[in-house]
């Protein structure tokens, strides 16, 4: 028998992966948005139950979980969405830098601007693709030409779109294809430089290639933004994210770096979502 | 049977039947006012009859034919006639004479039954006159300077009056036209000091003398006119009529000689076509019985467009208000109801609510704040195209709003919260996303409040519109657009020709014609919005997934 | 089977999937138990025939490993298996290759009874054969404790391969002596050496088949990790 100790060589075998966040413990620095106590009311009924959960920065967090979870829900209560919902309720904090988000003098268009969303299907406008990428900017009031250049590239290359495009900027954006729009949409929301950027369902309608085009999209996308998204696809929520958050009945049941959440989820509800039993 | 009503192909066929019969209605009316519009601009024949009646005097008419039609046998007993017994109906053509300065009548009802002899003379002509309608007859002499000279210089001289006439007609309406409204302006200042205590005898002095100058220059202009015009009283047509007799007629008045009888295809079609654009370009004479419609076109253009200017933004408001910022209550719901049913009012309805509103009470308050030096005679005061126009833009507001509502809540919501999520406000929004969507639905809106406006009559002859218009709402002298001029209209033209011309029967070809021409006008200017908004159909059509 | 809970898949046709390579590899594991069981049989009673049996049935097993691993992949390539269902399949793929290896040692153990033993040299079967009798039980302890995916007895058992350890290291012993007795007889004890040293190599797997009931249950790889550790799972 060689005589190593076992400890050393359990140890060794770990470090060949990342060191998963310790989710509970992380540091203010680590810390990009903190969800504390929220509660959701749609009317009468309550969609979401006392969520708590810290998502670390430069760090893709998923939600996933069956329809009707809230998953989406509370994505959209990050860059409070649900404000256009009539009869919508909210309770508890997220915060951001510290701040809360729904505290009392809160700017939600400013807000919008730091934590950028991405929808299921690619919503385009019916403008050129340039106007498309620099609308944010001119909402911000932004007019130079050279700046709305730089930026126009900087984000399409971003969303790895620009050598696709690059010759035809000044046409309808709604002749690209679904996967094209839908990098499109990204680098329209990129191209304000958001802190936090939300994607909710954004492959859901489109094929396979142009999924795996925004898959590794995603990936790049994190070295400069705090990732969250939702998706219905475990598979890829397993591939592009590094926590993984399991929703159930407006409920958070189980969060995790997504290694561990899809080799050994610690409750049963996950384990049966994700490897699809009756629950 | 009973399985071929099952199949539903009843139901096909009652709705092609009930397609073809608006398809045929809608092209039997076109084909109907456009038959009869347009051959009222065909150079016709002009005809010689020579007649016997039943006592046996002869007699020599010479015309247009204008209609024929067949009466029975019996309701002419009373004339006596031979004829075969076994005929049960005459022919009766109606003619038109013209001649008004020797006959009562330019129209004359003839029994085919008394006609002899038919021709038509190559060298009969008809001579369209500035006033007193047609004269229909041969060409006798023409009177060079008091001097006879050949018939062939006609056209030269014609062309001569022409060319003096146009000068005339310049100098009259702009210049003298420029002139005059200087010096009604002049007037109304001096009033305006009078009425605020500032007549000081130092800008009394100054305002007789800007008017002293001004009336130098008019009777400058003045006898420049009156030289022009003796120019073309110069020479003179004798004609000779049906008759015999002579008559002499002054080339100023003379507008166009033709001879119908002598011209080729290609001449008369020359001829129809000129005949076209005098009726397009031209002012009415004789009571709106003769001449163009310019006024009543230009009228009806620029009232639909002001209408549309108004009408446009206000409907659009009203709109995105009702739609995005009014909350979903039952006022909301009931507002809604009251502009749909506000479509449903009575036309004339609003003429009165125009008139005694915007008219009286808006009007005249303008003009006792603003023009008071014009009182009593009233600038906004009185109905005017300003006031057609906004009347016509509540007529045709609900059309407006219904269809940008429609519009506005199709746009799929995605592209709303792709707006706000990128920061922008719901304002943003709203300019930026919103409106450039929902823009061929609002130009529908747009489409639909010119249809109805181009056409509505009732409530303008309350608000604005008159018989004759001295003015164009528009013209050289400031403010350029005068929105408190009363205006002509086409389907009042319509109206006042058919109905209240002193000469129904010359009028009814003309009433066919300008028929035509207000079709044509609110197709062109359907067609015009139409275009535009399948331009902006095209550039947003793929948002529908 | 309660432990495995794939009868509760939304797909029925995964259910069946996996019921089908699970009832595969419990035959499988039937088969390695027989092949153990009459290799140590033939050699005991030094029974030529059986041992030419064993010799001819090992490509079954074989046959089976490459069934089972085939059907594996075409799960995973169509299913995506996730947390249990991922960490079964693995222990599945694991467990065939261990087997197949326990196939092979049984067939070199057969082997040894066709080899002629002098009446002296008898006494060392024996003591093969009560090191074969314990492996056997191991085997069988941890093919039983893989069919019910019972986790506990799994780490109870784990410990059976020390006892074999220390048995192997005695016969071990007493081989070294006979050769250093009796020279001409190191060709036979050579040969039950080998067998003796196979029987051990198939506690180790036993004992790895352990190991990979525990990691399904519980989702933590046991390997290489000591006994106190393994006790505070």
């Amino acid at each position: 028998m060689i005589s190593i100790s076992p400890k050393t060589i359990a140890t060794g075998s770990e470090s060949l992966m990342t060191t998963p966040l310790d989710l509970t413990n992380l540091t203010p620095e680590q810390v990009a948005l903190d969800i504390n106590g929220l509660n959701l009311h749609y009317g009468n009924k309550q969609a979401l139950n006392n969520i708590s959960m810290a998502i670390p920065k430069g760090q893709v967090t998923a939600f996933i979980g069956p329809s009707g979870c809230g998953k989406s829900t509370l994505l959209r209560c990050i860059n409070r969405m649900n404000d256009l919902v009539d009869n919508c309720h909210i309770s508890g904090e997220i915060n951001l830098h510290g701040n809360n988000i729904y505290g009392k003098h809160v700017d939600v268009a400013e807000l919008r601007r730091k934590v950028g969303m991405v929808f299921q299907r690619p919503n385009p406008f019916p403008k050129s693709i340039y106007e498309n990428v620099v609308y944010g900017l001119r909402i911000m009031g932004e007019n130079n030409r050279r700046r709305l250049d730089e930026a126009v590239e900087k984000s399409l290359r971003s969303a790895a779109l620009w050598n696709e495009v690059k010759d035809r900027l000044d046409e309808s954006a709604l002749g690209l294809s679904g996967g094209q729009q839908q990098r499109l949409v990204i680098a329209r929301a990129i191209a304000i430089q958001p802190e936090v950027l939300l994607l909710d369902e954004p492959t859901s309608a489109l094929d396979p290639i142009s999924t795996l085009t925004i898959e590794e999209l995603i990936n790049d996308l994190k070295k400069q933004f705090t990732v969250v998204i939702v998706t219905h696809n475990m598979q890829q929520a397993a591939r592009v994210s590094d926590q993984t958050a399991f929703m159930y009945m407006g409920d958070l049941i189980e969060y995790s770096d997504t290694n561990t959440l899809f080799t050994t989820p610690m409750k049963k509800k996950t384990e049966d979502y994700i490897t699809g039993r009756y629950g | 049977m009973n399985k071929w009503f099952k199949s539903g192909s009843p139901w096909i066929w009652l709705s092609a039947g009930g397609v073809s019969i608006s398809l045929i209605s809608v092209v039997g009316l076109l084909w109907l006012i456009a038959s009869r519009g347009l051959s009222y601009f065909w150079p016709s024949q002009l005809h010689q009859f020579d007649l016997i009646d039943e006592n046996g005097v002869k007699s020599v008419v010479i015309g247009e034919i204008y209609d024929r039609e067949e009466i029975p046998v019996s309701q002419l007993a009373h004339l006596n006639l031979t004829l075969a017994p076994e005929q049960e109906v005459l022919e009766r053509l109606l003619i038109k004479t013209g001649n008004r300065e020797l006959v009562s009548l330019d129209f004359r009802w003839l029994l085919s039954h008394y006609i002899v002899k038919d021709q038509t003379p190559k060298d009969l002509v008809v001579v369209e006159r500035r006033t007193n309608g047609n004269f229909y007859g041969y060409i006798d002499s023409i009177i060079l300077d008091g001097k006879s000279v050949p018939k062939d210089r006609l056209a030269e001289l014609l062309s001569r009056v022409e060319s003096f006439q146009e000068k005339i007609d310049e100098l009259q309406k702009s210049d003298i036209g420029a002139i005059n409204h200087q010096l009604e302006r002049l007037r109304l200042k001096k009033r305006k000091y009078q009425l605020e205590d500032k007549l000081t005898p130092e800008v009394e002095a100054q305002l007789s003398q800007q008017k002293n100058a001004l009336n130098i220059s008019y009777e400058k202009l003045e006898k420049e006119l009156l030289a022009f015009r003796k120019e073309i009283s110069r020479d003179q047509l004798v004609m000779r009529a049906m008759d015999g007799q002579l008559v002499t007629i002054n080339f100023d008045y003379i507008l166009d000689v033709s001879f119908n009888n002598n011209l080729n295809f290609l001449e008369k079609l020359s001829v129809f076509f000129s005949q076209v654009g005098g009726f397009i370009m031209d002012d009415p004479r004789e009571a709106n019985t003769e001449g163009g419609v310019f006024p009543a076109i230009f009228g009806t253009v620029l009232m639909v467009l002001l209408m549309t200017v108004i009408v446009s933004p206000f409907g659009v408001i009203a709109a995105i208000y009702l739609h995005e910022y009014a909350g979903k209550n039952a006022l909301t719901k009931l507002l809604r109801i009251a502009v749909i049913n506000l479509a449903g009012v009575p036309s004339i309805v609003y003429g009165v609510f125009g008139l005694g509103f915007f008219v009286y009470m808006v009007g005249g308050s303008l003009d006792q704040l603003f023009y008071p030096e014009n009182l009593p005679s009233p600038t906004f005061g009185t109905p005017g195209v300003l006031w057609s126009a906004i009347t016509l833009a509540i007529l045709t507001l609900p059309v407006v709003i219904v269809s940008t509502e429609e519009g506005l809540s199709r746009i799929p919501s995605s592209m709303r919260h792709g707006s706000l999520a990128l920061g922008a406000t719901k304002a943003e929004t709203l300019w930026r996303i919103i409106l450039p969507i929902a823009s061929p639905a609002i130009m529908t809106g747009i489409i639909l409040a010119i249809a109805r406006a181009a056409g509505e009559v009732a409530p303008l002859m309350l608000v604005g519109v008159v018989k004759m218009a001295p003015n164009l709402p528009l013209d050289g002298n400031f403010p350029f657009l005068h929105l408190d001029r009363k205006f002509m209209h086409l389907g009042f033209h319509i109206y006042d020709v058919g109905f209240q011309s002193p000469n129904v029967e010359a009028a009814r070809p003309l009433v066919y014609a300008t028929a035509l021409l207000l079709v044509t006008i609110i197709v062109a200017l359907n067609m015009t919005a139409v275009s535009i908004r399948n331009k902006l159909r095209e550039r947003y059509k793929m948002l529908e997934h | 089977m309660d432990n495995l809970q794939i009868g509760r898949h939304i797909s029925g046709q995964f259910n069946e999937d996996l019921e089908r390579v699970i009832n595969n590899v419990m035959h499988m594991g039937g088969l390695v138990e027989k092949q153990l069981t009459d290799a140590l049989a033939a050699v005991n009673q030094a029974d030529v025939a059986l041992a030419k049996q064993v010799l001819s049935n090992d490509y079954q097993i074989n046959a089976y490993e490459v069934s089972i691993d085939d059907e594996c992949t075409r799960i995973i390539a169509k299913r995506q298996p996730a947390a249990g269902d991922l960490r079964l399949i693995m222990a599945v793929v694991k467990t065939i290759a261990d087997l197949e290896r326990i196939g092979d040692e049984a067939e070199k153990i057969a082997k040894v009874a066709l080899e002629s033993f002098s009446s002296q040299q008898q006494d060392l079967l024996v003591n093969l054969d009560n090191l074969g009798r314990r492996v056997l039980e191991f085997l069988q302890a941890s093919l039983d404790a893989f069919t019910r995916m019972d986790c506990d007895t799994a780490i109870k058992i784990h410990q059976m391969d020390d006892k074999i350890n220390r048995e192997y290291e005695a016969l071990m012993r007493q081989l070294m002596t006979y050769m250093m007795e009796d020279p001409r007889s190191i060709p036979q004890v050579m040969t039950v050496i080998w067998s003796a040293r196979g029987l051990e190599r198939i506690g180790d797997r036993c004992q790895n088949i352990c190991e990979y009931i525990i990691y399904f249950v519980k989702g933590k790889v046991v390997r290489h990790t000591t006994a106190e550790d393994m006790k505070n799972l």
